[in-house]
């Protein structure tokens, strides 16, 4: 096996930085542009709706890419641990007592916290029992078998929530309140600036924690070379049951932002929440956490200026499009390193 | 590892020593019925029938078939036809939780293959009726669709005449249906919103489905034909959750009406409820059955997921009349028998079993050979001088197969009930909106 | 040796040296078996056209249905068992990760609806449209591959997911072109005209069908069993094995990599086309990604890389998903099973509804069985080497394998 993924942090991101921000900087102002050219006059609303979905893109996506760059599977079932994640926290919620805008902000920021904690804790834990029944009994099986398995689980995940919660859409409470902040020129949704901010934090602690802690450091070892990592002294076993509860903690997080800015769930919800998180993380060059938090934002743009120009029913066509143009162009995604070969 | 194999053979082996046990009984008892039906006649004996049912009934389908299915089984507890006992046997036409019309054409094919089946009730999904009614026109066997609308099951429709959906006998009918189609559900909504919501300009969107397009299109044409401007049309995923882009779109288009075309499935309610976020909800908004599901206490319904802000100024409309005699009587036995309200297809399902049932007393006497019982009830039903007296009212079907009632309800958000309320009923064949 | 690229060049021709020699020495006995292998591939579909339908006479099996129930249920299974082993072309020879096989199959479909339908007014037979459908199916996947096949893994895994989903919008949303979500109906039935005394094949009759669907599946078995043993087949599998070393062995990859998809997607055509004409609409819900999944799934259950295994599993997953869990309330109630306590609950097995658990056995049954063995049901012998590795059984392979990889019933 060849080394196979871009290491997870900040040896990737020092080459390119200046690039990145300065390409960055530039696609946001040609999204703004075209987005103010066909919205009517409604081109900031859409800018912020674009990175509010985008930033729940990213989250999930951030799983996706932490555990294809550790174990080089596509965890299909890591849509379902975004949705059953939106239910836990539905659960949490409406068993406190809650079911409309708490305007406490004392009261709302503890309730906050509890909510993450707890739904980013539960889903962390089912993404590891996950990773230990389904994942690890078949490390060393042909490729295939460990993804049959994540769509096994898939169902699994799905079934459980349809027959033990509900075969339809389940309101959530929004315990935010729906009011509008004005800062300067800018007018925002507090349910916006909080996701976006929110997803901004969750992002930067984990840059920091893969790129400056010890922990981070074993993971990523063992994304480089799994072997030579057990050898140094790492506990493969727990590293990856690790990188399986961070990425579906995060997943989690997604999912209580799912109920707070849509206040909807339903359990058929993790399929194309998953299939766009995943075109992110490989857009993006899957493996790579930068890549992966910038792929959910490009796919986000994507989405709204289809909608803004009425091309709503093509953006799953020109999400595929632009992904394949992006590999032609760049075979290993936007960030993305030379992959190894696999069959 | 050893415990889940050893598991694994026992099931295995249980599994096939109960098959061997239980294997005779489902065709002994079609021989039986046979020998029961060729030697009763006068003697009194009781013939055993039995009515198909076709829907989906599980996976996230399972809110569209089950209440339906159970309207069929609480018309087969309340309504006894002398000289029968009549039994469901029931198909799901979901496969991986989806409506699949392959599925479905196979079932009809092993309810014809069932010789006491007389009548099958379903499908739910109009894909899933255009497979399936070439092979029920192949075999004779009558179907009854509870719920789909698609005006091209029946009639002429975008150029495509319904006889090539019969090619075995393109003149022998053996499907109806006593859902009124999408043409008058759209053409009901567009005369809400010019006549009652006094609107002059609507933003009209579908959910990419049969269904909510056909409405939607509908709606459009005649909204335009009494005198508005459709400012957009736009069509919309089922699969969306993130409606805000098309929101905002909407609010710098500021219409006076919106009509959404689809069901609630495919997130209706979430576009109301985030019109409503965005400081919309003056604009009145309005859909066809597909979004009226019950109060705002229902669990999953349109009115409960708009919220209450989005609630306000909404109206919906539904292809039946308002004033049946006995709807809460049927509330109350359904929720007896089932314990839960009863779902939007109900008493369609229910009005479904009625026709069969009707039917079968008609024709039924004196005969005891299950073929031509089956011809029988297919003909008597596709026989437009009969009509029905049912759950949703008294009609009968047209020579296309289509229900003669053609009246819409029309409701609006009440506040206090916190319900869809009756407005008006329009009666579209006496009164057609042009 | 050991590994994967021990055994790897054994099966090529193309490979000088001791292998070569070895091959060179049993290639008369192979050309021998190669000439019976096509006519064992008939004989034993004939069997099998016999075998199936008067075994569902017997119980356990004629409790659920009657003889044309099954036979109508086979008939379906063979759509599957088609889609099943072009996909193993694709992912189990030539190892290229293919998660978007649905769209081939809704092209040949609509090609058939579009070849053979009131809709566009042209009345081709179903014979005729049966290769059309393949060679359009065919000349999508060379669309598609050309700019993708150098992608190498997952990103191809990815694009071919999108594909999928493309195609399926396209003739949602093309609906001037397509009919949109309404489909397309009416499609011609297949006819033999007087032969036979079949007519059109009708609808009721599932016997024609059958026969059909046996014939496409056999000789697909024919062809795509002599493709494995030649250059082509070889050179698949050097791809797989490691492609830097196939190309170096002087195998073009490009060309190779297309060809696989070609016909994977030709296969899959033909399936479409059937599929299309049995019943008689086409419409864009029909293909989603569960389609891809499933196949996918019926692949890897079955054993990627064996041809038959393959068959077999596409044949028990599709009988378990529309018969097994269909008839799970029918099948529980019989047993007359006592309720009994579960904690603080009771349990009557009887009045649970177990149409509505399907989604979540057919899960655990996925997950299950890849635990017990991720290699599949019936693997082909060089998967089963390389999981269960003894030094002196891999050296016995080479000498096996040429002939072994081909017949495994």
């Amino acid at each position: 096996m060849t080394p196979a993924t871009a290491p997870l942090g900040r040896a990737r991101l020092s080459a390119g930085r200046w690039n990145l921000a300065l390409g960055t900087i530039a696609a946001l102002v040609a999204a703004y542009v075209i987005m103010d050219l066909g919205a009517g006059g409604e081109g900031q609303a859409q800018f912020i709706n674009a990175l509010t979905i985008g930033a729940i893109y990213a989250l999930i996506a951030l799983g996706y890419t932490m555990v294809y760059g550790i174990i080089e599977l596509i965890n299909f079932a890591h849509g379902d641990v975004f949705m059953v994640g939106s239910f836990v926290s539905w659960w949490l919620l409406t068993t406190i007592g809650f079911s409309g805008a708490i305007t406490d902000p004392l009261l709302l920021g503890v309730i906050l916290a509890v909510g993450f904690v707890f739904s980013m804790g539960v889903m962390g834990v089912v993404g590891m029992i996950i990773e230990r029944f389904a994942y690890r009994p078949l490390r060393n099986a042909p490729r295939l078998a460990p993804l049959i398995t994540a769509i096994g689980v898939s169902f699994i995940l799905q079934n459980v929530i349809q027959v033990g919660v509900s075969n339809s859409i389940v309101t959530t409470p929004q315990i935010i309140p729906n009011t509008t902040l004005n800062i300067g020129p800018v007018s925002i949704r507090a349910i916006n600036l909080f996701i976006i901010v929110l997803a901004v934090v969750l992002m930067a602690a984990l840059q920091l924690f893969i790129g400056r802690t010890r922990l981070g450091r074993a993971m990523r070892s063992t994304a480089i070379d799994r072997d030579a990592a057990q050898l140094m002294g790492v506990d493969i076993n727990t590293t990856i049951a690790l990188t399986f509860f961070i990425g579906s903690g995060l997943a989690g997080a997604a999912g209580v932002v799912q109920g707070l800015y849509f206040g909807v769930t339903v359990f058929t919800l993790g399929f194309y929440a998953g299939l766009f998180a995943f075109t992110a993380a490989v857009l993006g060059g899957i493996g790579n956490t930068t890549g992966a938090a910038l792929g959910g934002f490009v796919i986000g743009f994507i989405q709204v200026i289809a909608a803004v120009y009425g091309y709503g029913v093509w953006s799953e066509v020109v999400v595929f499009t632009a992904l394949v143009l992006v590999l032609v162009f760049r075979p290993t995604g936007i960030l993305g390193q030379q992959l190894g070969e696999r069959a | 590892m050893k415990y889940a194999r050893m598991g694994a053979a026992l099931a295995a082996i249980a599994m096939v020593a109960t098959a061997c046990s239980s294997s005779s009984s489902p065709s002994s008892a079609a021989s039986a019925a046979a020998s029961a039906a060729a030697s009763g006649g006068g003697g009194g004996a009781v013939v055993n029938v039995k009515i198909g049912i076709e829907l989906p009934m599980s996976g996230g389908e399972a809110p569209n078939g089950v209440p339906t299915a159970n309207g069929v089984a609480l018309a087969l507890d309340q309504i006894k036809v002398p000289g029968f006992n009549v039994t469901i046997n029931q198909q799901d036409d979901a496969v991986n939780g989806v409506h699949n019309p392959q599925q479905g054409a196979k079932n009809i094919q092993t309810l014809a293959n069932d010789p006491t089946v007389l009548f099958v009730v379903g499908p739910f999904n109009s894909n899933v009726a255009q497979a399936e009614i070439p092979v029920g026109n192949a075999a004779g066997l009558m179907q009854c669709s509870p719920a789909n609308t698609y005006p091209g099951l029946t009639k002429t429709w975008g150029g495509v005449d319904p006889k090539t959906l019969r090619p075995t006998n393109p003149d022998k009918i053996a499907y109806v249906r006593v859902a009124t189609t999408d043409d008058l559900q759209g053409a009901a909504g567009a005369d809400i919103a010019y006549n009652i919501a006094k609107a002059k300009t609507a933003y009209v969107a579908d959910d990419t489905q049969t269904y909510g397009k056909g409405l939607a299109d509908v709606f459009a044409t005649d909204f335009a034909k009494l005198g508005g401007t459709v400012v957009k049309r736009d069509s919309i995923p089922g699969s969306t959750t993130d409606f805000t882009s098309y929101v905002t779109t909407l609010k710098s288009l500021n219409p006076g009406y919106v009509y959404y075309g689809g069901v609630t499935t495919s997130g209706i309610g979430l576009f109301r409820l985030q019109m409503a976020q965005q400081g919309l909800q003056t604009i009145p908004f309005g859909g066809g059955d597909g979004i009226s599901d019950g109060s705002a206490a229902t669990k999953s319904s349109f009115l409960q997921i708009a919220g209450t802000a989005g609630d306000q100024n909404t109206y919906s409309t539904v292809a039946a009349t308002h004033d049946i005699p006995n709807a809460s009587a049927f509330a109350d036995a359904y929720k007896a028998k089932f314990s839960t309200a009863p779902g939007a297809y109900s008493a369609a399902g229910y009005a479904c079993a009625q026709v069969f049932l009707q039917a079968l007393q008609a024709v039924g006497s004196g005969v005891t050979d299950l073929k031509t019982l089956r011809e029988d009830v297919r003909a008597y039903v596709a026989d437009p001088s009969h009509s029905y007296d049912t759950q949703l009212g008294k009609f009968s079907f047209d020579a296309n197969g289509d229900t003669t009632q053609h009246i819409i309800s029309y409701y609006g958000f009440d506040a206090t009930t916190q319900d869809w309320k009756f407005l008006q009923q329009r009666d579209f064949t006496a009164k057609p909106l042009f | 040796m050991t590994g994967r690229r021990g055994t790897g060049p054994a099966t090529g021709g193309t490979a000088p040296g001791v292998r070569g020699r070895l091959s060179r020495a049993l290639s008369p006995a192979t050309a021998f078996s190669g000439r019976h292998q096509s006519l064992t591939t008939v004989v034993t579909f004939a069997v099998i056209g016999i075998i199936l339908p008067v075994i569902v006479l017997f119980p356990p099996f004629s409790g659920f249905g009657t003889q044309n129930d099954w036979v109508g249920g086979f008939a379906d299974a063979g759509i599957f068992v088609l889609l099943a082993i072009g996909l193993n072309v694709v992912v189990g020879w030539a190892g290229l990760l293919d998660l978007g096989y649905a769209a081939f199959f809704a092209i040949g479909s609509y090609t058939y609806a579009y070849g053979a339908s009131p809709f566009t007014g042209v009345h081709i037979p179903f014979w005729a449209m049966l290769p059309v459908g393949a060679f359009v199916a065919a000349a999508f996947g060379i669309l598609l591959g050309a700019p993708t096949l150098r992608l190498r893994g997952d990103y191809l895994a990815i694009v071919t997911l999108g594909f999928g989903e493309i195609v399926p919008a396209v003739f949602l949303n093309a609906s001037t072109l397509t009919n949109g979500t309404n489909g397309i109906v009416g499609l011609d039935q297949p006819s033999l005209g007087r032969l036979f005394g079949v007519g059109d094949f009708g609808f009721t009759n599932p016997w024609p069908y059958f026969a059909t669907i046996l014939a496409i599946i056999a000789v697909a078995f024919m062809l795509l069993s002599r493709l494995e043993n030649s250059r082509l087949g070889r050179a698949w599998v050097a791809i797989r094995e490691d492609e830097l070393a196939a190309a170096s062995m002087g195998i073009n990859t490009v060309t190779t990599k297309l060809l696989a998809f070609a016909i994977g997607a030709s296969t899959a055509g033909l399936a479409g086309v059937y599929s299309a004409a049995k019943l008689s609409i086409v419409s864009p819900d029909q293909f989603n990604f569960t389609v891809s999944f499933t196949v996918l799934a019926m692949v890897v259950l079955g054993g990627m890389g064996n041809i038959w295994g393959v068959a077999a599993g596409a044949f028990l997953v599709f009988e378990l998903q529309s018969q097994g869990l269909k008839q799970l309330n029918t099948f529980i109630g019989s047993l007359g099973l006592p309720s009994f306590q579960l904690g603080p609950i009771t349990v009557d097995l009887a009045t649970i509804n177990f149409l509505n658990y399907q989604y979540l056995l057919y899960g655990l049954a996925l997950v299950l069985m890849m635990l017990l063995r991720p290699e599949g049901l019936f693997p082909s012998r060089r998967r089963r080497r390389e999981l269960h590795e003894s030094p002196d059984e891999a050296e016995r392979g080479n000498v096996e394998l040429s002939e072994a990889e081909a017949v495994e019933p």
